[in-house]
């Protein structure tokens, strides 16, 4: 007598074994833990209910999807008793049809995103309108009960979300410097990458021209022209600062090579920093600018413009705080700093606290009077935590204090505070003071992910460029700081993607920036209302810089070999 | 910088000073401290210049002094706060109103900390699933809100989704539940504590401990014998049995609550109320009233003039009690509120409504004052430790519940969202951090799949998890200061204004950043602690 088994096997079988113990499938994937059946008997319900609600609204589709499944699953159940999968079903079966709770779930979340996508097709194409023209839009909306998308708010207001308000007749600019950066990337991705370009003489002019480019991109949209009728003055102040600038370059060479120790280091860059001081005022005599940032510049070119400057601007000051964290140098002795203070609380003892005592009309009262005291205890843990290191100390007072206050709180104080912080009557525009805020917040948290980096190298390798003889200079210039940053880089590349992301909080201080030109789309007369497409228009543009962000990094962690060595 | 250039022994010659690294240390100190201090004395200078005119820090003698600089806190605030937990109103102080704010922003915070970690912990866990589908849905999730700013989320969650939610009448429920979704915010049912419930809370202590008695009770015969005895089933089974029990047993003991009606109405006890509504109907039976409705025999008008007319105080607890069970009885009611009780049974005893609804006590105590004493009775009425209110369409507005208003519940659906893709990227990593062996060495062991993961892979986990998990939560914190874009009053909303009317720009950014500064040192004083207790300990 032959079981169903074996009369199943050989009219479906096809010549093969299958292989199935009930009861061990039931054990394993049914009555496992009483939860798997609590789960199992849910998930069952809520696929049947959800399956048999989508058929009512999209019959076809849904229909089409079940039968798919249907059939798929019952291929790789027949594989998987015969032992024999092709890879189709060995695919499936690892990935969507691993256990019969998978095999529900992936039905639901199948049909599940179907509908989802289906809306979201039918709001942004089916029932949207593309039309620029207001009445024409409004028309073509109006034939659906549920209207779609209004794209034509965002097609009609392009100029204004790339660049809001820039002088058409100075677009030019624009153009110059993307064709500029444009070429300029091309050719640096060319160059830097190449084995043969190493040590090539097309490596230092392309870096001799990425060191001008801040300057000459600055100059150009912020429209920088000589004053009328002091051009030939301009020339020539412009040789005497190019001649002066070289024969500061021989001169330091020479004081270099003459006297090479720490202290002219710094020497030849102070003279340095302050020759490009003197030439820049001497040349801003005859310059003058002919665009107003805080009203030319906005929407797209603006995010760009604050997010590039303040992480160029960030990194040479965070590598700086970071360093300044770290310090090791002899910090101020102990009886410095005590006596210091002593002589402190003493003073305001004297003159505040002994007059409040007496006006004191509480035990609070007597107690808030007691504050000098405070010197002596901000001595003691002066020097306990920091060992007496006043750049240290402050150091760590700047980042912590900039890492512990909201974005928008650094935002508004600049904006407000600046007019205040500066001597009287002099004024500076709120497009200088956002940017210079947002790269004195930036820098604080590339101190700390530098910092992190510094922290990974090993012992060694300060002591080893020690025993090579090298400067504190050459040795962070050289040994250290090329491998902490390297081991950082998807730390600060992600900081980076933070910061294009929160230049959208400048919205709120008042520039307008892409977001706030997308607030104001839905202000204006022809597009009253319209607020989602902006929005999702600028959702587009967001993901995207951050995405192709992320991936170069990747690419460049893969060049670099970060997490190999 | 490593160890310092030594002193030379004797005979040799010393180090230059222009080379001596000591002796560079402490000149750099010195020029720096010289730097700082003249640049702060310069900017010191220019703020003395330019607000010395406003006299902000000046005091009521003329005197200058640090302290009576905050002196404006005092002030009458005079402008409105839209919601707030403690009372709050335009003729209380800008410190109040700080109050206010911090609160809010408190609340926020701490509700949006607990759901971020739910939610990411998911997505981090559904992103390590086998379902190529699951996983998939994860990543998108975890992509697109990591990848796009948290201010265009708000902005798009806020003026794109809330606002344009329909007016009361046409509120959507979600999947039919009892949740609605309008104009006003996000109304969903809430829970409403009752007199018994203290007694309740009794019975769970006990129920808890019960449980961790049976846990260890069952480990140790695990321990002993060998085999697994599902001591998790059975301690949630006694903690339920226990928990019932008392739940039953503070209800019946409970007489607390109680109607005032006239006796006339003929009403000893709570069903007596369905008798007496349906007297009024011209339906059999109380489930007929909406088909009769909807045919039209009824009248909308007939219905309210039949409904039972109840005076409560607002947001009393004995109110909830008595509609829960009326709605749950499918007797028609309608509320009239008032502030105070000695309000309500004015209202009551002017004819507005037939039931006065309170705690029995009260109710003796307003029956003695009321001149009609004699005629009226007070009936008691079952209640049990916890009723759940559900938003109820009144007039213009939904009446109890949990109330989000729409800012509130942008800000913290969208924190929620934000934050718990990156913490749900932060749990991957944790898991995925621990190498695979653990797992296969655990299964080789015989442990089952839930002991592997609590035992082996999530302590180990926990350790990469909790330091990026603290500066998530530090961001939280901070990023709910953009509820000023939604309109939400938090902490910084409240500041800004107050430094916009009072014009003390230094001091109220000094509130701001200490507080702020107190909140970030506070959330990573408590995770570095729990970082330490499980972290490994070293050789």
């Amino acid at each position: 007598m032959t079981t169903w088994r074996e009369s199943l096997q050989e009219r479906v079988g096809n010549g093969r074994e299958i292989h199935f113990d009930s009861g061990r499938f039931i054990r394993e994937n049914i009555t496992k833990s009483w939860i798997q059946t609590l789960w199992l008997i849910i998930l069952t319900y809520l696929t049947i209910a959800y399956t048999i609600s989508q058929f009512r609204s999209l019959p076809f589709t849904t229909g089409f999807v079940t039968l798919v499944w249907l059939v798929t699953v019952g291929l790789t159940i027949y594989n998987e008793l015969t032992r024999s999968h092709n890879p189709m079903t060995l695919w499936l079966k690892n990935n969507l049809y691993s256990s019969i709770t998978n095999t529900l779930l992936s039905l639901l979340l199948v049909l599940g995103i179907i509908a989802a996508v289906w809306a979201f097709i039918d709001y942004a194409f089916v029932r949207a309108s593309f039309s620029r023209i207001p009445e024409e839009a409004q028309a073509i909306l109006a034939q659906f009960q549920t209207p779609g998308a209004n794209w034509g708010a965002v097609l009609d207001n392009m100029r204004n979300l790339m660049v809001f308000r820039y002088p058409r007749e100075q677009t030019w600019r624009l153009w110059f410097v993307l064709v500029y950066v444009g070429v300029l990337l091309a050719g640096s991705t060319f160059v830097y990458s190449q084995e043969r370009f190493r040590r090539h003489w097309l490596r230092q002019v392309l870096t001799g021209f990425w060191l001008i480019t801040p300057l000459l991109t600055f100059g150009l949209l912020v429209g920088v022209v000589p004053v009328p009728g002091e051009t030939i003055a301009l020339l020539i102040n412009l040789l005497i600062v190019l001649a002066g600038l070289v024969v500061l370059f021989f001169l330091s060479r020479l004081l270099l090579s003459r006297f090479p120790s720490l202290i002219m280091s710094f020497v030849v860059t102070v003279l340095w920093v302050a020759a490009l001081i003197l030439s820049v005022y001497r040349l801003s005599n005859n310059l003058t600018t002919i665009l107003n940032p805080d009203i030319a510049w906005g929407g797209l070119l603006l995010t760009l413009i604050i997010a590039v400057f303040a992480i160029v601007a960030s990194f040479p000051l965070g590598v700086l705080l970071a360093l300044g964290r770290r310090s090791q140098i002899r910090g101020v002795p102990a009886w410095l700093t005590y006596g210091a203070a002593a002589v402190l609380a003493a003073y305001y003892i004297y003159n505040n606290t002994l007059p409040a005592f007496a006006r004191a009309s509480s035990i609070l009262q007597q107690l808030v009077a007691l504050w000098p005291l405070l010197f002596l205890v901000i001595a003691y843990l002066f020097q306990k935590y920091f060992r007496g290191n006043v750049v240290a100390l402050f150091c760590t007072i700047y980042i912590e204090s900039i890492r512990g206050v909201p974005l928008i709180t650094v935002l508004f104080m600049s904006i407000i505070l600046f007019p205040i912080l500066l001597p009287k009557g002099m004024e500076i525009l709120s497009t200088w003071r956002v940017m210079v805020a947002a790269a004195l917040f930036a820098a604080a948290y590339l101190a700390e992910n530098v910092r992190g980096g510094l922290q990974a190298i090993p012992k060694g390798q300060y002591e080893a460029a020690d025993a090579i003889g090298l400067n504190t200079f050459q040795k962070y210039r050289l040994i250290i700081l090329p491998q902490a940053i390297r081991t950082v880089i998807p730390a600060i590349v992600g900081q980076f993607i933070g910061l294009f992301k929160d230049t959208t909080l400048i919205a709120i201080v008042g520039l307008v920036e892409l977001l706030g030109v997308a607030n104001l789309i839905s202000a204006q007369t022809d597009w009253l209302g319209v607020r989602r497409e902006p929005y999702i228009f600028l959702m587009i543009i967001y993901f995207t810089g951050s995405w192709v962000m992320a991936s170069s990094s990747r690419r460049l962690e893969k060049r670099l070999g970060v997490g190999e060595r | 910088m490593a160890e310092l250039s030594p002193t030379p022994p004797k005979g040799q010659q010393s180090i230059p000073f222009w080379r001596d690294g000591r002796v560079i240390g402490v000149l750099a100190q010195i020029a720096f401290v010289i730097l700082v201090a003249l640049g702060t004395a310069w900017l010191l200078r220019n703020v003395n210049d330019n607000i010395g005119a406003l006299g902000s820090f000046r005091c009521a003698d003329g005197t200058e002094r640090f302290s009576c600089g905050f002196n404006f806190l005092r002030i009458d605030a005079q402008f409105d706060i839209s919601e707030s937990i403690i009372r709050y109103d335009p003729s209380d102080s800008y410190g109040r109103a700080l109050v206010v704010g911090a609160l809010n922003t408190l609340k926020v915070t701490v509700l949006g900390v607990i759901l971020a970690t739910i939610l990411g912990t998911l997505a981090g866990i559904a992103r390590l699933s086998t379902n190529w589908l699951v996983s998939n849905l994860a990543k998108w999730y975890v992509d697109f809100f990591r990848n796009t700013p948290l201010l265009l989320q708000l902005f798009f969650i806020y003026f794109g989704v809330i606002l344009l939610f329909p007016g009361i009448q046409e509120a959507i429920q979600p999947f039919g539940l009892p949740i609605f979704l309008s104009q006003r915010g996000i109304n969903l049912p809430g829970p409403v504590f009752m007199p018994s419930f203290a007694i309740w809370m009794a019975f769970l202590i006990l129920g808890i401990i019960q449980a961790q008695v049976t846990w260890l009770f069952l480990g140790r015969q695990e321990q002993q014998t060998g085999r697994s005895s599902n001591r998790g089933l059975w301690a949630v089974a006694s903690f339920l049995l226990v928990a019932i029990l008392g739940w039953y047993i503070a209800g019946s003991t409970a007489n607390s609550q109680g109607i005032l009606l006239a006796k006339a109405a003929r009403v000893r006890e709570f069903s007596d109320l369905e008798t007496l509504v349906l007297g009024r109907l011209p339906v059999s039976e109380l489930g007929d009233i909406d088909t009769a409705v909807a045919d039209g025999t009824l009248s909308p008008e007939n219905l309210t003039a039949a409904s039972l007319q109840i005076c409560a105080v607002k947001e009393d607890s004995s109110e909830v009690n008595l509609t829960s069970q009326l709605r749950r009885a499918g007797i028609p009611y309608l509320v009239n509120r008032s502030d105070r009780l000695d309000q309500a049974t004015e209202a009551f005893a002017a004819g507005d409504c037939e039931v006065l609804v309170a705690t029995r006590a009260a109710l003796a105590a307003e029956r003695n004052v009321l001149e009609n004493a004699a005629n009226l009775s007070i009936v008691p009425i079952a209640e049990t430790p916890v009723r759940i209110a559900v938003p109820r369409i009144e007039g213009l507005n939904f009446v109890g519940g949990i109330k989000l208003t729409p800012s509130f519940a942008a800000i913290l659906i969208g924190l929620v969202l934000y934050t718990g893709a990156f913490i749900a990227e932060i749990v991957r990593a944790g898991i995925q951090s621990v190498p695979k062996g653990q797992t296969e060495a655990a299964r080789a062991l015989g442990l089952s799949e839930s002991q592997r993961l609590r035992l082996v892979v999530l302590p180990q986990a926990m350790r990469v998890i909790i330091p990026p998990l603290t500066s998530q939560y530090l961001n939280l914190a901070k990023n709910s200061s953009l509820a000023i874009a939604v309109g939400f009053a938090d902490l910084w909303a409240i500041s800004y204004t107050t430094l916009n009317q009072s014009g003390r720009s230094v001091q109220v950014f000094m509130i701001v950043m200490a507080a702020y500064l107190t909140l970030s040192l506070t959330i990573s004083f408590l995770l570095n602690w729990y970082n330490r207790r499980i972290s490994l300990v070293e050789r």
